[in-house]
């Protein structure tokens, strides 16, 4: 096993090496500037050649992208362009916002898939399950945003249950603020999970180990957890890390909605500014931040069954 | 213009002494939603509305904008006079002005601030002020400028949020080796001398300003303002959130509301909305360059442009695009403009005299061209879409390509574009500034159009220092008959800004220029 996660360990090095030069070409080949961003059409060529050299912009690229990787060694990543901050102070506390959000996002979808999808593989093709298939499904197919709008204008705006928008202050009023854009963003997760562990656990129950299982007299729950649990939740273990992704992807759509100040929103605001420093600390971070999650679900996943780690 | 006219008396009835019919109460916090946050509290390194918008309530200016944004108050001077020559301006200081940390507002202050503001490595607003050529103080109460040239903008210059005055002592003493590096720390907690001062700020999401116990100016109740103890700023990007928010109660104002939504609201008993006139203008610029690229380009034909305004069907677009919110153009200008012409509508709706235009033009069986629109910006799709209906009528093909805003201004800037949609507002209640970027070719190319017109040039420059007021009318009205009849644009409406607010709100206003100003608001209980 501490064989298993040096390796992982040591393949993210040269993800992140990756990572750093996309980002830099990438925020670059972008049509548009930082000054044609903040001046926008009143800009004068005084104005957009003043700003070009304030921001080092007017030096040759191979300078620009020294001074970027020297940047990351040091730790110090420039300030924002816009917003006048230090970036590592702008991530240090958006990012938190968004981490916050995905995680309770995490839990309430695996909150709903699993007991659900238990329900469902047992009563398979009955009527049960083909309500909590059906409701999925209409989960799944609506929009982040309309999902959001709808749940903000019943519990925020008309039954008054939670609050309409907005992140908060202190950490239990975070929590309650952020739980209707977290199930917003549960919902089309839960769908996925709720489908890929139905169908593991059906494949799980028609094993021959589960049959010998239950001939032996084992007490069903201890089938349940022991047997079929552990074994379907290997490959929805998989697609749920691999569902981080998206779920921080989709808290852009949920942060601008919900009013919430987060990591999403921040890093929309940087791609329409061409604030580079701020684009190209946040994505590291935020790849940073996906690598230890696919970590994290590999080892879980490694636990689970231990030939993984060979 | 009867609605607008309306809506300005009843904001000066809220804004000055004596006419109001209802009581001033005091206390409370007046919570605003915005659909941005601010970026940078320096009135002179700032570049963006966001910040613009709000910056009057915590840096207070020399002079103050008239709620009808066409003339000048008194503000920190309580008096002032152009020379007779119109070389100086001298202004006279209230007595016993205070920054918001209770220090005294000094001349050695006020002549700090304006130098810092017309220098002109300061920033991107430092021409407001470029034709002062010193800034000096006869005694410790008087303020003098004396002038480069004759300028007819320069009084109200001195009400723009450039000109603002900061206390130079603790603008020195603040964080950072260089002056911008100052800047960025000063302006993380601003001490000013507007009606209210930064108490907290939690970026992206709310902004808490308290009022200032040190501001000079009276209610009409005898007592200092503002009546508000403070008000708060969220940050709600979502237009749909916004107004639910303010729909629950959560919010006692919310801005830029949709056109979609304006006739609803207007009939919730509940909310006032409010449509205060503004000097916003929706046009199509052309590029009138003779090639594009190495490509023949029509709409450098007057006749082909001409054809097109008359063409576009203005009052449609109204309809469609803001849901009648919006007024037809009468000049280039907004009709809040100073010296802006009005001799009916531009360009009245006429298929018949379009198609005529075009037989007679270069391009008589038509051509394809392009408009870039801003991505995700329905506003902007919604005039591209009926344009490109409406102009397939004269045989033009048009193809919508949908581009950030970035993109938009490099290809702008650099004269790539074919079309565009735009919109323009003022930042100083005189017409030089929109003139200089419409239509006076050395600024920017007329709107990066190419267009030029020598007349138009040297009328500019001759009025940039006529002070006759009689004499400039008569350039203005000259240079907009020349922009108007051969320009590079379409202009299609001017529109009011849309603010929602609580029942209980009242003296809330935002001026033509975009100020939100918070002084004079108060809360019924």
């Amino acid at each position: 096993m501490p064989e298993f996660i040096a390796r992982r360990l040591l393949q993210l090095i040269p993800t992140l090496i990756f990572i750093l030069v996309v980002v830099f070409a990438l925020v670059r080949l972008l049509p548009g500037d930082p000054a044609s961003a903040i001046l926008g059409d009143r800009a004068i060529d005084a104005d957009v050649e003043r700003i070009n050299r304030e921001l080092g912009l007017d030096k040759p690229i191979p300078v620009q992208f020294w001074v970027f990787v020297k940047s990351f060694a040091t730790g110090n990543l420039g300030n924002s362009i816009t917003l006048k901050l230090p970036v590592s102070q702008l991530i240090a506390d958006r990012l938190p916002i968004t981490m916050l959000l995905t995680f309770m996002a995490a839990v309430i979808s695996l909150l709903m898939a699993v007991p659900l999808a238990f329900v469902a593989a047992l009563k398979r093709d009955r009527p049960p399950d083909s309500i909590i298939r059906g409701g999925f499904q209409v989960g799944l197919s609506m929009p982040v945003f309309y999902v959001g709008l709808i749940l903000l204008t019943i519990f925020g705006a008309k039954l008054r249950w939670f609050p309409v928008g907005g992140y908060g202050d202190g950490f239990l009023d975070h929590v309650y603020h952020l739980f209707l854009p977290a199930v917003t963003l549960a919902l089309s997760l839960s769908a996925i999970l709720m489908r890929n562990l139905r169908a593991a656990i059906i494949g799980v129950l028609d094993a021959d180990y589960v049959s010998f299982a239950q001939s032996k007299g084992l007490a069903t729950r201890l089938i349940l957890y022991r047997h079929i649990l552990r074994n379907a939740l290997i490959s929805t273990l998989a697609l749920f890390g691999l569902s981080i992704g998206t779920l921080l992807g989709g808290a852009v759509i949920t942060e601008t909605v919900f009013a919430i100040p987060g990591a999403g929103r921040l890093m929309v605001d940087s791609i329409y500014g061409r604030d580079y420093p701020v684009v190209q600390g946040l994505t590291v971070a935020l790849a940073v931040l996906v690598s230890v999650t696919f970590l994290l679900t590999d080892l879980l996943q490694a636990w689970l069954d231990p030939r993984m780690t060979k | 213009m009867k609605n607008l006219t309306l809506t300005a008396a009843c904001i000066a009835a809220l804004m000055t002494a004596g006419t109001s019919a209802v009581g001033q109460e005091r206390g409370g916090v007046m919570t605003y939603g915005r659909y941005a946050d601010s970026l940078f509290l320096d009135p002179v390194l700032n570049d963006a509305n966001v910040d613009i918008w709000i910056l009057s309530n915590m840096y207070d200016t020399l002079l103050l904008p008239s709620a009808d944004g066409k003339s000048v108050e008194p503000g920190l001077a309580s008096e002032w006079s152009v020379a007779d020559d119109a070389m100086s301006v001298t202004l006279t200081l209230r007595d016993g002005i205070m920054f918001s940390d209770g220090s005294p507002i000094t001349v050695e202050d006020v002549i700090w601030s304006l130098d810092r503001a017309r220098n002109p490595d300061n920033g991107i607003w430092n021409f407001l002020l470029a034709s002062v050529d010193t800034v000096t103080a006869p005694d410790d109460k008087t303020i003098m400028l004396t002038l480069k040239q004759p300028d007819p903008a320069i009084v109200a210059a001195l009400t723009v949020f450039n000109s603002a005055i900061m206390p130079q002592k603790a603008f020195e003493e603040s964080e950072g080796e260089t002056m911008a590096e100052k800047a960025e720390n000063f302006g993380t907690h601003p001490i000013g001398s507007g009606a209210f001062v930064l108490e907290s700020w939690d970026r992206g999401a709310t902004m808490k300003l308290v009022r200032n116990e040190y501001y000079w100016a009276d209610g009409e109740d005898g007592e200092k303002l503002p009546y508000l103890d403070g008000v708060t700023f969220e940050v709600i990007p979502d237009d749909a959130t916004r107004i639910l928010r303010l729909q629950s109660g959560e919010l006692d104002g919310a801005e830029l509301i949709p056109f979609a939504r304006v006739a609803e609201l207007q009939s919730d008993p509940s909310i006032n909305m409010e449509l205060f006139p503004s000097t916003r203008v929706q046009y199509i610029t052309m590029n009138v360059r003779e090639d594009i690229a190495g490509e023949d380009n029509p709409l450098s034909d007057p006749n082909v442009r001409e054809a097109m305004n008359y063409a576009a069907n203005k009052q449609a677009i109204i309809q469609t695009v803001t849901f009648g919110v919006g007024k037809p153009m009468t000049t280039f200008m907004s009709s809040a403009t100073p010296l802006a012409t009005d001799n009916g509508p531009l360009y009245p709706y006429d298929l018949e005299k379009a198609k005529g235009l075009m037989a007679e033009s270069e391009y008589p069986d038509g051509f394809t061209t392009s408009i870039l629109v801003l991505a995700g910006n329905q506003d902007e799709i919604g005039i591209a879409t009926a344009l490109q209906q409406m102009w397939s009528q004269i045989g033009i093909n048009m193809e919508i390509q949908q581009v950030d805003n970035a993109t938009r201004t490099e290809q702008y800037r650099e004269g790539l574009f074919k079309m565009r949609v735009a919109a323009w507002t003022n930042d100083i209640a005189d017409p030089g500034q929109i003139t200089s970027y419409f239509a006076y070719s050395p600024t920017i190319d007329a709107l990066h159009s190419g267009w030029k017109s020598e007349e138009v040039d040297e009328l500019y420059e001759a009025s940039q220092s006529e002070v006759d007021e009689a004499k400039r009318g008569e350039q203005y009205a000259r240079i907009q008959e020349i922009f108007n009849t051969t320009g590079p644009t379409v202009p299609l409406y001017e529109t009011p800004y849309p603010v929602a607010l609580q029942e209980g709100v009242h003296g809330f206003v935002q001026i033509p220029l975009g100020n939100n100003i918070f002084r004079g608001a108060w809360l019924e209980d």
